[in-house]
């Protein structure tokens, strides 16, 4: 069997496979129910205010996801390290490059679950609104490069830092920090440097493509830029993750 | 004799007044399009047909006429932006001879529940008045946006399905 896909289900399963381990997901379904109730409190919305609905979830599970990967990121080496089977790992005769995909194909099939899982509340909230087709296509488009270079970004930290608690604290300090446009308005980044803020982080660039596909209705072609930095996020952590693990001696 | 005189001023100036208009006359028609739903809610299409005639014997030049949409419900009369009902505001014409007419029609998605009356209107380059249409009314059926009778199974029923199917594989791996 390839390693990338043993290393993926192995990794996959501790974190979807045993009960204790679905816990997480299970905790992710009660947060968008709790948003999800706390919308039911007001049916006289607009088709526009239910738009806005249907961004604000498409924002959360985005975010979930983000503190997902950087959860798994973390300590998928240092946790290694710190469990002392760091060593025997690289004692196989599996290519860095292998383990680090491996770990990342883990993450994909996590992210893939809470999807699913977010599905189902996406359908409840806009089904009866607009776009909500776009919304569940767009989160996949956008969503899984972000989350994964998140993932990506999170296992480097672990690898450079070595302990799982300081890397979950930097990428974590990270996601906050690029998350921050979900609690802070489009008005409030009019600045020369909340547009720049915009313009490079790939948070914001998701998050302008939600509310352009599904509040706006426009069309895919005004969010190739918005997918360009998406993409250059991904490959850009994608490098910095294998780099720091291929710099690692024994 | 002052109020008098007054008025008789006032009145040639009226007067005077719709012979302009009248040289340079300008007639909006505006109509609901056949096609519209009878009874529309939030998220059905109207159109409305208009005609614009030039009824007064001087052509007119750079001729802009617009939508204008208001809603009406008691305690809610407003201005509506029509930046989310709307892309087509306006039309510009650049020239429209005496006895000249173009139809246009205009699109509007509905957004808001609500009792509207929409308006076109238009001005010219040299005009001293405002040409308006007549009203057309309607009225937008409330739709439910967020139905809590489809929200609540879900927001029940997927933490549940998921701790079951968690509690299953914990006992499955004991």
């Amino acid at each position: 069997m390839n390693p990338i896909l043993l290393i993926a289900r192995k990794e996959s399963g501790e974190v979807l496979g045993s009960g204790r381990g679905l816990g997480w997901l299970t905790l992710l379904a009660a947060v968008l129910s709790v948003l999800s109730l706390l919308l039911v409190s007001d049916t006289e919305l607009s088709l526009l205010d239910n738009a806005q609905v249907v961004y604000i979830v498409m924002g959360t599970i985005t975010a979930l996801g983000g503190l997902l990967a950087v959860v798994l990121g973390s300590d998928a080496w240092a946790g290694e390290r710190e469990r002392g089977s760091l060593i025997p790992l690289l004692l196989t005769p599996v290519e860095i490059t292998d383990i680090v995909l491996g770990k990342m194909g883990a993450q994909g099939i996590a992210w893939g679950s809470a999807y699913l899982v977010a599905l189902p509340y996406l359908w409840a909230v806009g089904s009866s609104g607009q776009n909500l087709a776009q919304a569940v296509l767009y989160l996949g488009l956008f969503g899984t490069p972000l989350v994964l270079g998140f993932g990506f970004y999170a296992l480097g930290l672990s690898v450079r830092l070595g302990s799982v608690r300081a890397a979950l604290l930097a990428s974590l300090t990270t996601l906050l920090l690029a998350a921050s446009p979900l609690l802070l308005g489009p008005s409030l980044r009019q600045s020369a440097v909340g547009k720049i803020f915009d313009a490079v982080n790939p948070f914001s660039a998701v998050l302008n493509t939600f509310d352009s596909v599904v509040v706006d209705s426009q069309p895919f072609t005004l969010q190739l830029g918005r997918l360009a930095v998406v993409v250059a996020w991904l490959v850009v952590a994608a490098w910095f993750g294998r780099a720091s693990a291929r710099s690692v001696k024994l | 004799m002052k109020r008098a005189l007054f008025l008789l001023a006032f009145a040639a100036f009226l007067v005077t007044s719709g012979a302009v208009d009248a040289a340079s006359g300008l007639s909006i028609a505006l109509v609901p399009d056949k096609s519209n739903p009878t009874a529309p809610e939030m998220g059905n299409w109207l159109k409305f047909n208009s005609i614009i005639k030039n009824t007064g014997d001087t052509p007119l030049a750079g001729l802009v006429v617009w939508i204008s949409l208001v809603q009406v419900d008691s305690g809610h009369e407003q201005p509506v932006d029509l930046e989310d009902w709307s892309a087509h505001k306006a039309l510009v014409i650049p020239n429209l001879n005496p006895g000249q007419a173009i139809g246009a029609d205009w699109a509007m998605r509905l957004i808001q529940a609500g009792d509207y009356r929409v308006v076109l209107s238009a001005t010219e380059r040299h005009a001293a008045t405002l040409y308006v249409s007549p009203f057309a009314d309607f009225h937008v059926r409330r739709k439910p946006t967020v139905e809590s009778g489809r929200i609540l199974p879900v927001a029940v029923g997927m933490p549940l399905l998921l701790a079951g199917f968690a509690a299953w594989r914990m006992r499955r791996g004991r």
